[in-house]
């Protein structure tokens, strides 16, 4: 019992001033750590904003939205802090937009991507195409952007997740709305349509009868197989059920359920334009 | 107790005959893990030769304190709270560096050079042969890493001074082809492979014992 007591003590004595030394370490580093940081953010806004004078943040989802303000307090742009998943690990960066949507800027914060390979996400030729990009462009890869040989993941994934923020940007804060069709107005048929999923694009075909979804079937895409199980058939199950493009896409495939339900947007806005319908 | 060496022996005996990279293979997730550029190789070498002085003087400081049932968690603790101070000291001070060594500095807890060094020898010995024998150690890791750095940040990159954009220095010209296969984990292994074999190759010769 002594023993027990003894080995006791020793270890929590032990554990007691290390606690000490790091409360007293931390309280030392901590505020340098945490000025240093923000002096750096700043630095970056100064950079994307000149004329940046405040800013408010909002939270959608996981990612921040810091709303920049000049002088005057007009909204100038938007600076996102992103957080996605890569090759391997978490890329996260900064996507500076300005008051109109269009990009401004690309700062990869840290990142694990492979060294000599991954890492071109960090350089400057991939982050220049971007520039001046907004989203009224397609930003798919191969289209008006590119990924880089040897890197297709790494590049793939920051071109799919500037595309989404460019998107949740003009949206949420720059007041465009994403184009809503009225399925009332989809005369009967079947419709095909695609959008960019993770990887490629996804191609589906809709039925439509009686102002009703009927049918989706995903006819092409290129996305992980063990990943893509988990949006499909879920989400167009999701969208049939509801008879709302308007679903959850939180799935382990957030990405590919997003291009799923995008491509059967676009589906719907064919089948609209082929009919002159849609004002 | 057996003859004691002299101090001199205690702190030389770490950095060429009881290498701890070289000769005695420990340690090598981080030797393997942050050897692409030499800053970054010659910055764990130097942080963990920080924690293994530290830790070897506390740990001798306390030797007769802790009862041998729980040395090995008191160890820990004491490793496990130099290795935090420096991580956040250099993060603090030292960004670049806290940012290229990134995971490897947390992992420094279970470098087995420093808990190694702490049962092996700091539990045995006085406090200052404990600090000679944490610097050797250290010194000799830390020439480990460079070595290794060197071989791969040369061939790798082609550079030296590494990766930070300020002090880099490409020493081919512009249409040189680095062998990419160095900076990549792999090479990392061949390079250290090689590097063992001219080490004894010369060690050999030498007669170092």
């Amino acid at each position: 019992m002594r023993e027990i007591l003894k080995l006791s003590i020793t270890l929590a004595f032990v554990g007691l001033v290390s606690a000490a030394l790091l409360t007293g370490v931390n309280n030392v580093t901590a505020p340098i750590i945490a000025e240093r940081q923000e002096a750096e953010y700043r630095e970056a806004l100064e950079l994307f904003f000149p004329d940046f004078e405040r800013f408010e943040s909002r939270q959608i989802e996981n990612d921040l939205y810091d709303l920049i303000y000049d002088g005057s307090d007009r909204l100038i742009g938007v600076m996102a802090t992103i957080g996605q998943q890569g090759y391997d690990g978490t890329i996260f960066y900064n996507l500076a937009l300005d008051g109109e949507g269009k990009i401004v800027g690309v700062l990869i914060i840290s990142h694990t991507e492979t060294p000599g390979i991954g890492d071109v996400i960090n350089t400057a030729d991939f982050q220049e195409q971007f520039i001046g990009k907004s989203f009224a462009d397609p930003l798919i890869p191969g289209d008006d952007v590119d990924t880089i040989t040897g890197a297709t993941i790494s590049t793939a994934a920051m071109i799919t997740s500037i595309r989404r923020v460019v998107g949740v940007v003009a949206e949420n804060f720059l007041g465009y709305e994403a184009a809503t069709v009225d399925l009332a107005d989809v005369p009967d048929g079947v419709y095909q349509g695609s959008a960019p999923g993770l990887v490629g694009p996804i191609t589906v075909e809709v039925e439509v009868a009686g102002g009703r979804i009927i049918r989706i079937d995903v006819l092409d895409h290129d996305e992980t197989p063990t990943y893509f199980i988990e949006s499909y058939p879920l989400i167009p199950e999701l969208i049939i059920a509801g008879q709302s493009l308007d679903v959850d896409t939180k799935t382990g495939a957030t990405l590919s359920a997003k291009g799923i339900v995008d491509a059967v947007q676009a589906a719907l806005v064919t089948a609209l334009e082929a009919n002159g319908g849609g004002e | 107790m057996k003859s004691n060496p002299s101090y001199m022996q205690e702190f030389t005996k770490g950095i060429l005959k009881e290498n701890p990279v070289l000769v005695a293979l420990l340690g090598m997730c981080p030797v393997l893990g942050v050897t692409a550029f030499i800053f970054n190789g010659v910055g764990m070498g130097l942080a963990a030769t920080a924690v293994l002085i530290a830790s070897n003087l506390v740990i001798s400081l306390l030797r007769s304190f802790i009862p041998p049932q729980v040395r090995i968690p008191c160890f820990i603790v004491v490793i496990a709270t130099f290795v935090t101070i420096i991580e956040m000291v250099l993060n603090a001070f030292q960004p670049v560096l806290y940012e290229a060594l990134g995971v490897f500095v947390p992992l420094i807890v279970v470098n087995c050079v420093i808990l190694g060094r702490a049962e092996a020898f700091a539990s045995k010995n006085s406090p200052l042969r404990s600090v000679l024998d944490g610097l050797g150690t250290g010194i000799g890791f830390t020439l480990a890493l460079f070595l290794l750095a060197a071989v791969r940040e040369i061939f790798g990159q082609g550079t030296i001074l590494g990766p930070d954009p300020d002090t880099i220095i490409h020493l081919f010209g512009e249409n040189f082809e680095p062998m990419a296969l160095f900076a990549q984990p792999p090479g990392a292994f061949i390079a250290l492979g090689l590097l063992l074999a001219g080490v004894n190759v010369i060690y050999k010769r030498f007669n170092i014992k």
